[in-house]
């Protein structure tokens, strides 16, 4: 059946069973927030464009804050620590120090997910005042519920924990191994929790000094533009943190699955050296549009975004010769004949290598974002999430899911219930994103709206140059669809693998690469001095920018009001009348800021 | 496992990734393409965005 289950070996499972089961646990919670995000995805999809509507529109946020927080927070960062203790313990060969540590940490990001989770649902019962519509970027004034912020706080402290899990265990690595290099795989879980560290500075002021006591009522206000910006001082980061574990498995296991082996260690050491430096000092790209930051800081920013490529086509280059490598051994000839001999009757080789493909395309659409004055045409509009679909919702998620169907026998000891159904499901999300992320841009370009339940206007049409809305809302929808189908088969195909019976030998290794680690300077393991350099940059380009926002608006912000989402869904006129306020409030809030 | 039993064993030096060049040129020209493409969606598909 299986190539993995001739190789005969021992797999992860059988040489590290305490392990494998927390590895087990964190993955089942990915994939258990990928479903519930999901319907709630396909719900919002059949609602904005009107095919089918289940719920009345005062509910959309409810809807699309669960979408994106179980998307975007639970499932990427739950599979991120289950693959990088996977990686840590394989690569180094040894147990992790503490199973009781390790078991707290997971139950911290359980609680701290259920507790963010109950506070959003609670957005749709109309008998408790509990909401935290706020989206998943929680902007004040938007306030939710203190649960929210409360479990987002222990979330995040469970995931620094875990990062010291893997810290222990290569302390006590290096102990046992004085003089050896760090393996890649620690290597590259390491730096990208050094990244997360730094990261976290700007939520956690964000979440525990602003937003939390501010929703308990401890103060009136918040500055909204400082949270922001503490908001995208760990925004854009969290990028790469959900890219990093996909690209681990692109640099190891990939190149594995296409018959060879990764080209250039030395390579993906400083790509992910690259990022720790790079990934902070450049959240400001995301607030291209907001008032109260001055045009030069959003300059600084888009440069840094510029020299932020550099990694990912390095990442390019090395990834896909590292696939022809594998193609060549396995017989590949020609300028481009060496495709075909890629093993794609796989599904963790081909939904990765799709997953790529669209990172590529993610790649354009990424740099019209990052471009300051190109970036006005799209700002919140659809084509945003047209974008993010294919990095975080693909290049991401369907490498999880591709690498699941390689990862998930070597976990359980039970071979893949069914490689066509796999295939069938990777290939169902490639075209399925496709069509979603396309007619996403395109809608974009001519102006429709993200973020709303009906975007469907009286006295107005969009007119595209070519094609019509109806077009692009078909295409949506269809595609939304069959990216929900496509999480239905991979959702089953993990459970029945899961209640099939027990096999040995399903264990798969990884091989070393062609240009081994003792090629590359010594410095590049100094994790010590990475850090250090990127907490410069990351001062650098940050103290010019928060000083200006405190001194003009202070601490607690230039007199915005509270408003917590809460629809009167009994009283339409007390409600409109409210809304009217709010307007009127955030456009003396706006014109304020511009005038200062 | 195609691992251990490949049809043709190449070293580190003889390896020569020709073809990944080959597919990065074609993403360079893909990409510059669309970014002449985004100038017409920009600036002619609408009204100017960027004012003042
Ligand atoms: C079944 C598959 C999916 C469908 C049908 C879907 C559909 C959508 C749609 C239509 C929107 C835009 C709604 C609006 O702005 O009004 C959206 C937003 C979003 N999606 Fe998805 N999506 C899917 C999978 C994913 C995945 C896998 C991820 C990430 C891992 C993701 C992350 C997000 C995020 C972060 C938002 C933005 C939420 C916000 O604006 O606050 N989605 N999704
Ligand atoms: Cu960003």
């Amino acid at each position: 059946m299986s190539e993995s289950l001739e190789s005969g070996a021992p797999s992860f499972l059988d040489q590290f069973p305490a392990e494998a089961k927390l590895v087990r646990a964190t993955l089942w919670s990915s994939f258990t927030a990928l479903i519930l995000g999901g319907l709630f995805g396909i719900i919002q999809t059949l609602h904005r464009t009107d095919i089918l509507r289940v719920m009345d529109s005062s509910y959309y946020y409810t809807v699309l804050t669960a979408h994106g927080v179980l998307m975007v927070v639970s499932f990427t960062i739950f599979f991120l620590v289950g693959v990088f203790t996977w990686g840590v313990v394989r690569s180094l060969d040894r147990p992790l120090v503490d199973m009781r540590y390790s078991w707290t940490w997971y139950g911290l990001m359980v609680l701290g997910t259920l507790m963010a989770v109950v506070a959003v649902l609670g957005g749709f019962v109309d008998t408790t005042e509990m909401s935290a519509d706020v989206l998943f970027t929680f902007y004040a004034p938007l306030q939710a519920h203190p649960l929210f912020y409360g479990g987002l706080a222990i979330f995040l402290i469970g995931s620094w924990l875990a990062g010291a899990d893997w810290f222990r265990a290569w302390y006590a690595w290096k102990r046992e191994h004085p003089d050896e290099r760090i393996p890649l795989q620690t290597f590259m879980a390491l730096t990208t929790m050094l990244m997360w560290y730094i990261a976290s500075i700007g939520i956690t002021i964000a979440v525990v000094v602003f937003l939390l006591p501010w929703s308990l009522g401890l103060f009136d206000e918040v500055n909204a533009l400082l949270t922001r910006t503490l908001f995208w001082f760990w925004g854009h980061p969290v990028v790469y943190f959900w890219l990093m574990p996909a690209y681990m498995l692109w640099y190891t296991v990939l190149p594995k699955l296409a018959g060879g082996r990764l080209f250039s260690d030395p390579l993906a050491r400083v790509v992910f050296v690259l990022f720790l430096l790079l990934s902070t000092p450049v959240g400001i790209h995301h607030q291209y549009v907001d008032p109260g930051i001055a045009e030069g800081f959003k300059f600084i920013a888009m440069t840094n975004t510029m020299f932020l490529l550099l990694p990912s086509l390095l990442t390019a280059f090395t990834v896909v010769a590292s696939m022809e490598y594998g193609a060549r051994r396995r017989g590949g000839t020609g300028l481009f004949g060496w495709l075909r001999a890629l093993p794609w009757a796989r599904p963790a080789f081909t939904g990765m290598a799709l997953a790529g493909l669209m990172f590529a395309a993610g790649g354009f659409s990424g740099m019209i974002n990052a471009g300051m004055n190109i970036n006005y045409l799209v700002h919140n509009t659809l084509w945003v999430p047209g974008h993010f679909h294919l990095t975080v919702g693909t290049a991401v998620g369907l490498t999880f899911m591709a690498a699941t169907y390689w990862l998930w026998p070597q976990l359980t000891n039970k071979p893949l219930f069914s490689r066509p159904i796999g295939l069938l499901q990777v290939v169902m999300w490639f075209v399925g994103m496709a069509l979603m992320s396309n007619a996403m841009h395109v809608s974009g370009l001519f102006g429709v709206p993200r973020r709303t339940a009906e975007p469907q206007y009286e006295g107005f049409d969009f007119t595209p140059a070519f094609g019509t809305m109806n077009e692009f809302d078909m295409q949506i929808a269809v595609g939304g669809t069959l990216l929900f189908l496509s999480l239905g088969l991979f959702i089953g195909n993990v459970v029945l693998t899961s209640l099939g019976s027990k096999q040995s030998g399903l264990g798969d290794s990884l091989p070393p690469a062609l240009s081994g680690p003792s090629d590359s300077p010594v410095v590049l393991d100094n994790l010590k001095l990475w850090l250090g350099i990127a907490l410069v940059l990351v001062v650098l380009a940050y103290s010019l920018p928060l000083v200006s926002i405190i001194s003009r608006g202070g601490l607690f912000g230039p007199g915005v009001g509270t408003y917590p989402v809460i629809i009167d869904t009994f009283s339409a006129v007390v409600e409109s009348v409210a809304t009217t306020g709010i307007i009127e409030t955030l456009a003396q809030f706006e014109v304020g800021v511009i005038v200062q | 496992m195609s691992t251990e039993t490949p049809k043709r064993e190449i070293d580190h030096e003889e390896f020569d990734p020709k073809g990944t060049l080959a597919l990065i040129l074609i993403y360079f020209v893909i990409l510059s393409i669309l970014w002449v493409f985004m100038y017409f969606i920009e600036f002619l598909g609408n009204d100017l965005t960027v004012i003042g």
